[in-house]
């Protein structure tokens, strides 16, 4: 839905900053692998598990995470099921409307799904009650309440949070029964998945694009670096990369890295 | 299979009139109102009232889509009321339930009227509530919150439009019911007015009322929405005399 | 009745507030209830001129008014019409034909997406827009960027006989038009003027209220362009 969608970009928008990009700048004054500003608020907004809501510059997005019990999906019975789901709220953009997910959010969803499922950051294992019977289910819900572009980055960080801060409460089952019990157990994040979204204007390579610069972009790419500096999920959206532009994405996402881990480790 | 089970409590409300959260009947939870939370959106409010987070967006007056639905002499006021799936202990599904349509169409008829839709012909202004995390009066709040967002975002009003719930507890008639009283109590009446001319806009009740316990809930409900008037008209003030100090 | 002034000049007044009542005379985005009371229709300040009082909003979308000047972006062109967006509920048209003999008709080679400078012909209030470019000094921008204010602060970006724009100008040494309907075309020496620019205006929304803004924002500017 991003780059489809109609912000109503015009050509001196489009000119102006295809020629910055082409002296090296940017139209905030940033450098090509500068990301804005990341705040995590404080406070209680939801009834997750675990939330965070977090800032990447004016871009804003509440992520919840929720457990449930239920039966796990038949081909994975030793499994926990996790779901991952995301909304662009019509409250963050004149151009989103009211209604169900469309393949922008959908794709969201995945994209950030994919970086944590890869590595198994959460350990599905773990969430086993019953094996093929019972097990734990958990629900990441994303929001979007602001759109300033790069929701793939920051619904990310805001999703490793959410659940490196889940606490669910521990089950026991006595004679066939399912005892809730009062003890909490955290969920635990077992690696720390970050995505790094790259757009491509003229020969020009930014790392966290604004909504200006996604919309006059050439190509876009979203890249995962794991804690081993591993590339876990990758996702190119519109238009085309050289192999070498793309090898040198990677090595920027890696760069990156521990910059964005100890502000996902700091906020846990 | 739920992880959280509700439980009745043993008693909602002791003889002296203590609730289950140690409030008098007349007594309100905490509220916090603050606007501009939102960059996109032309105007915006956050409540926290109690344990409900509430966050209202305004668009407009802006061009309407689809086109057949303009009102060629006035605007048109859509609102829509949203649950997020984990703003209750149960994660919700995503999407209207039938709970949600009926309370889009009510907070759009409770704002609706403090509208100056005449000044804007053709055009739509579209009013969104959204619930973070729910503790009962949520609809109140929303049209608090709502109001707020169509102020900061300069729509022509007659004036904001306060909500506050009452409700019946027993003998007790009580102000702003929380969760409990709103499950297990007796009467639930959700309220809105127009403060200046003391218009209702909205008025809803379940449970069982006698006249004069509804006289009387009407009564209570009026000075509620005088003080949460206020609450609301300090925080539209606020950012312009926050600068106001920052600057001198 | 006696004259009642329930507020000072200048004051932030919300919708409904009442301002006066008796022989005061209700003047802008203001209205009378059935008691008489002059109230304010909107978020704003009051404004007590002799016996009139009105409210200028502090915030509001834009409303079209024959001969303001807007920057519009080309959004559809379809037969004998441009469609123009000017960032109003109302949509804007420019009709393809020439009105008086000298107007260059290159004029209107115009793309989706292209920058125009207009002023108002006409609107009647509720579905018809039309726009002109063909004065001197209208028609396509070129190069430069567009940023944005909310359209009730475009007076103040403008100030008493253009000195706050005056300021922005000499101090950034950039062109700037600014349009009533709350866009702004600047071309900036460079990124960094461009962003003193943006600091600027944010500055003058959330303090236009307050006097003694150009001062601020000339030592605003400076600051950024040490």
């Amino acid at each position: 839905m991003m780059f489809d969608q109609e912000i109503l970009t015009h050509n001196l928008m489009k000119d102006y900053i295809r020629e910055l990009a082409e002296n090296g700048q940017r139209v905030d004054g940033r450098g090509f692998h500068e990301y804005r500003p990341i705040e995590v608020l404080n406070g209680t907004f939801t009834k997750a598990e675990g939330e965070a809501w977090l800032k990447l510059g004016e871009t804003q997005v509440l992520v919840g995470v929720k457990a449930d019990l239920g039966e796990p999906f038949p081909d994975t019975p030793d499994k926990g099921v996790f779901v991952s789901n995301a909304e662009l709220l019509p409250v963050a953009s004149p151009t989103f409307e009211p209604g169900p997910p469309d393949e922008g959010a959908i794709e969201l969803a995945r994209v950030v799904d994919r970086a944590i499922r890869s590595v198994d950051a959460i350990d599905l294992g773990s969430l086993v009650i019953l094996p093929g019977k019972l097990v734990y289910m958990i629900f990441l819900d994303m929001y979007v309440l602001d759109y300033d572009g790069n929701l793939e980055d920051s619904l990310t960080l805001a999703s490793l949070i959410a659940l490196g801060r889940s606490e669910i409460p521990e089950v026991e089952l006595k004679n066939g029964e399912i005892e809730v019990k009062e003890s909490k157990r955290k969920l635990e994040l077992k690696d720390i998945p970050i995505n790094f979204s790259f757009v491509k204007i003229g020969s020009k390579i930014l790392l966290d694009p604004t909504i200006e610069e996604e919309s006059v972009s050439d190509a876009s790419i979203t890249v995962a670096i794991n804690k081993d500096g591993k590339v876990c999920s990758v996702q190119k959206r519109h238009g085309t990369f050289s192999v070498d532009e793309i090898l040198n994405i990677v090595s920027v996402a890696k760069s990156k890295w521990p910059e964005l881990a100890s502000i996902v480790r700091e906020a846990i | 299979m739920p992880l959280y089970v509700e439980r009745k409590p043993e008693s909602l409300i002791t003889e002296e009139g203590i609730r289950t959260d140690g409030r008098l009947p007349h007594e309100m939870r905490p509220i916090k109102m603050m606007v501009g939370v939102l960059e996109k959106a032309d105007g915006s409010a956050f409540v926290e009232w109690g344990g409900n987070r509430i966050l209202a967006a305004v668009f407009g007056p802006r061009e309407v889509h689809p086109k057949h639905m303009v009102l060629p002499d006035r605007a048109l006021v859509r609102a829509r009321y949203n649950m997020a799936p984990f703003s209750t202990p149960e994660r919700r599904r995503p999407g209207p339930d039938r709970r949600s349509i009926e309370l889009s169409k009510v907070i759009r008829e409770a704002l609706k009227p403090a509208i100056f839709t005449e000044n804007y012909p053709g055009s739509v202004i579209d009013i969104f509530v959204e619930v973070l995390r729910s503790d009962a009066g949520t609809r109140v709040a929303g049209i608090n919150a709502a109001s707020l967002a169509l102020a900061s975002a300069g729509v022509a009003m007659r004036g904001l439009v306060s909500a506050c719930s009452v409700g019946r507890v027993g003998n007790f008639i009580v102000v702003d019911p929380n969760h409990d009283e709103d499950m297990w109590g007796d009467s639930d009446m959700p309220l809105a007015m127009m403060m200046e001319s003391e218009e209702i806009t909205l008025l809803q009740a379940d449970g069982t009322l006698s006249e004069e316990e509804f006289k009387e809930a009407l009564d209570l409900g009026r000075k509620a929405i005088r003080f949460v008037y206020e609450v609301q008209k300090e925080a539209l003030k606020r950012p312009y005399y926050l600068v106001e100090r920052r600057v001198v | 009745m006696s004259d009642l002034v329930f507020v000072r000049d200048k004051e932030v007044v919300i919708p409904g507030q009442p301002l006066a009542r008796g022989k005061m005379r209700p003047g802008k985005d203001v209205y009378v209830d059935e008691s008489g009371t002059i109230r304010s229709k909107k978020l704003g300040l009051v404004s007590l001129k002799d016996d009139e009082v009105s409210v200028v909003p502090l915030v509001g979308a834009y409303i079209p008014k024959e001969d303001d000047l807007v920057i519009g972006i080309v959004s559809k062109i379809s037969g004998n019409t441009i469609l123009v967006d000017i960032r109003s509920p109302y949509q804007g048209a420019l009709p393809i034909q020439r009105r008086a003999e000298r107007v260059d008709m290159r004029k209107y080679d115009l793309r989706i997406g292209d920058v125009i400078l207009a002023k108002v012909r006409s609107f009647d209030g509720a579905s018809s827009l039309i726009l002109t470019i063909d004065a001197e000094g209208l028609g396509k921008l070129e190069g430069g960027y567009l940023l944005e204010v909310d359209p009730a602060k475009v007076p103040r970006v403008i100030g008493k006989r253009q000195s706050m724009l005056s300021i922005l100008k000499e101090a950034t040494k950039s062109e700037i038009i600014v349009a009533n309907n709350g866009r702004i075309w600047v071309k900036p020496p460079s990124v960094k003027e461009l962003i003193a620019l943006e600091k600027a205006l944010k500055k003058i929304e959330e303090e236009s209220h307050v006097s003694g803004l150009s001062d601020r924002i000339a030592s605003l500017l400076s600051q950024e362009l040490r």
